[in-house]
């Protein structure tokens, strides 16, 4: 049997932010490996660098040193334009705050990957429709976002994150805001959602249930006056 | 449609919904919508009276005139005369001689300008003459010419006795002294003592403007060396002025383009910020740069769309409704026209709809550079 081949590579990554005495550095020399196919928790306390990291990985910022492959090729050096068509093909998010546009009712914002992917607008809802059929929202698909609640509006997040098929799933507290009842559907719901599409997935959570329900877990945590990650699996 | 036009156009559309960006779309499009409106009724104001004035031009002087290229003196005028007629077909032809000759009536004598046209059968004196003679319809006058002629008593001034048949306003250019207008033929026994002529002047009322060049053909055609001064030549400095005057105001009033441009730049730099999650997550699901920043002009160019269009729509309207109702009349006897006359052109109103949607897509451009700029987690980081 073949060794499961890594997605999600990071080898020495540094990044801080501020200059100067007002410096903040908040990944040190952080090394991270995630398996094709693995549900992933990265777990620790507020501000020790769980949102940049995935931050990083999905390529909505850059290091200040390190290097970073997604599936096998190397992506710290691409130009914006490569890291969108990128962000857009390969990877899907689900953010803490769900960031639906307020202009656009749930089919359309479900629909906008595709769209900015280039696919038509006809066949973009059609396959919306489907993902919001698989998150159970198919009865809200014309509502807008301030029209829906707190959970139907992280289910259409996770349904836009899914919409272009991506191989890799970015999820930044996507319960953090939600009750516990809402957070635990929502959770199953990418869990599930998950497996079915076989699926490479972080998710970035404070809630140790669910970080112990992942196939693993990534702790990050300061030690003195610096940063020192500790890899539990 | 593209995903961006899609996006920007639901943030245009989606004014209904009430959000602070609907508000400040709205602030945006009213700010265009009245630079346009000033623009569009100010030029229309301007060339009413401009068109009024170009009218009275028409109406009352000479078309074109021909001159002998070289000298006072057209030698042949008939000839001249025949070879223009044939040519122009129905224009107005005048033979016309000018001079200064001293003018008297029972009680005083005045230098004033005499004018002699083949148009005019009987003597008119101008308003400003008459009054400084003190002679009015009937009266006697003589006009006593600098032109000499032999007696049998020695030299004198060739004069002509004449009684005044009518006093009208005074023309256009004749001159603060005053004038009088004798048939040619009295003119020319007075000024001159031969059959030459000045200038022969032409009208054409139906087309007034390209006479001249008309002329000028014609007589290039015949081979005669003379020279043709059109309406823009007779009076360039009028026309010049009116030109000058277009362009300032249009500079001067286009100002309230540029703050609405202003307004515009800083209201959708706001759109920009209160829309860094929303940016941050479009950049985030893969929306290049580029179409970031092509989202902002289409916003910016749809603001200007709707603004300058709603703005000339008004604009025409108002000057219309103000041309057609007479709604601000003028004292009679001060201008040329009773009351304010509004004068829409299409072609000033395209470019002034022109120069807000060229304002609009700059004041835009610079915000979406800052957008596409941005690295989305900047916009992901602080919530």
């Amino acid at each position: 049997m073949s060794e499961p081949s890594a997605f999600v590579e990071v080898r020495g990554v540094c990044k801080g932010f501020g200059v100067g005495s007002a410096r903040i550095e908040v990944l040190h020399n952080l090394d991270l490996e995630v398996d094709q196919g693995k549900l992933l928790a990265v777990v620790g306390p507020s501000g020790v660098g769980k949102s940049t990291l995935l931050h990083l990985i999905g390529l909505l910022d850059r290091p200040d040193s390190g290097w970073l492959a997604l599936d096998g090729r190397e992506v710290g050096g691409l130009d914006g334009q490569k890291r969108a068509d990128l962000r857009n093909r390969l990877i899907g998010f689900v953010f803490q705050y769900h960031h639906l546009l307020d202009e656009l009712d749930a089919l359309d914002n479900v629909a906008l990957p595709l769209r900015i992917g280039g696919v038509r607008a006809g066949r973009a809802r059609a396959r919306a429709m489907e993902l919001l059929d698989a998150v159970n929202m198919t009865h809200r698909a014309h509502h807008f976002p301030d029209q829906l609640s707190g959970g139907e509006q992280q289910r259409v997040a996770v349904a836009r994150a899914l919409a272009a098929e991506p191989r890799l799933l970015l999820a930044d507290e996507p319960t953090g805001n939600l009750d516990r009842a809402n957070a635990d559907q929502v959770f199953e719901l990418v869990r599930e959602l998950h497996l079915l599409a076989g699926l490479t997935s972080i998710i970035v959570t404070h809630n140790e249930e669910m970080a112990r329900s992942c196939d693993d877990v990534y702790r990050l945590a300061p030690a003195g006056d610096t940063f020192e990650n500790n890899k539990d699996v | 449609m593209s995903a961006e036009l899609h996006i920007g156009r639901r943030y245009l559309v989606g004014l209904r919904r009430r959000t602070h960006v609907a508000t400040v779309t709205l602030i945006s499009i009213m700010g265009l919508c009245l630079g346009v409106l000033a623009l569009v009724v100010t030029l229309a104001l301007l060339e009413g009276f401009q068109s009024s004035i170009r009218s009275e031009i028409v109406a009352r002087g000479a078309h074109a005139r021909v001159v002998p290229s070289v000298g006072r003196r057209i030698e042949d005028p008939e000839q001249l005369a025949s070879v223009l007629h044939e040519g122009l077909g129905q224009v107005e032809l005048v033979e016309v001689v000018n001079g200064t000759c001293l003018v008297s009536s029972l009680t005083d004598a005045v230098p004033a300008s005499v004018v002699g046209r083949s148009d005019v059968l009987e003597v008119v004196v101008d308003r400003v003459l008459a009054a400084r003679l003190g002679v009015g319809v009937g009266d006697e006058l003589v006009v006593i010419s600098p032109r000499q002629r032999l007696t049998p008593l020695g030299p004198l001034p060739v004069r002509v006795r004449t009684e005044v048949a009518d006093v009208r306003a005074p023309e256009p250019g004749s001159g603060e002294g005053g004038a009088v207008r004798l048939p040619l033929e009295v003119a020319q026994r007075l000024l001159w003592g031969t059959d030459e002529v000045e200038a022969i002047e032409l009208r054409d009322p139906n087309h007034p403007w390209n006479l001249g060049a008309r002329a000028r053909a014609v007589l290039a055609d015949a081979g005669i060396t003379a020279r043709v001064q059109d309406l823009e030549e007779l009076h360039r400095p009028l026309l010049l002025a009116l030109a000058l005057e277009r362009v300032m105001i249009f500079v001067a009033v286009g100002l309230m383009l540029v703050v609405a441009a202003l307004n515009l730049l800083c209201n959708v730099a706001m759109v920009a910020a209160e829309k860094r999650h929303d940016l941050a997550v479009l950049s985030g699901i893969g929306m290049r740069p580029r179409a970031l920043r092509r989202l902002f002009l289409i916003l910016g160019t749809g603001i200007g769309l709707v603004g300058s269009t709603l703005g000339a729509i008004s604009g025409v309207a108002i000057a219309v409704i103000l041309d057609r109702t007479r709604a601000l009349p003028l004292p009679r006897g001060v201008f040329v026209v009773s009351a304010v006359p509004f004068r829409v052109e299409p072609a000033m109103v395209a470019l002034v709809m022109a120069v807000a949607l060229i304002f609009a897509v700059v004041a835009s451009w610079l915000p979406s550079r800052m957008v596409a700029r941005r690295e989305p987690a900047e916009g992901l980081r602080y919530e």
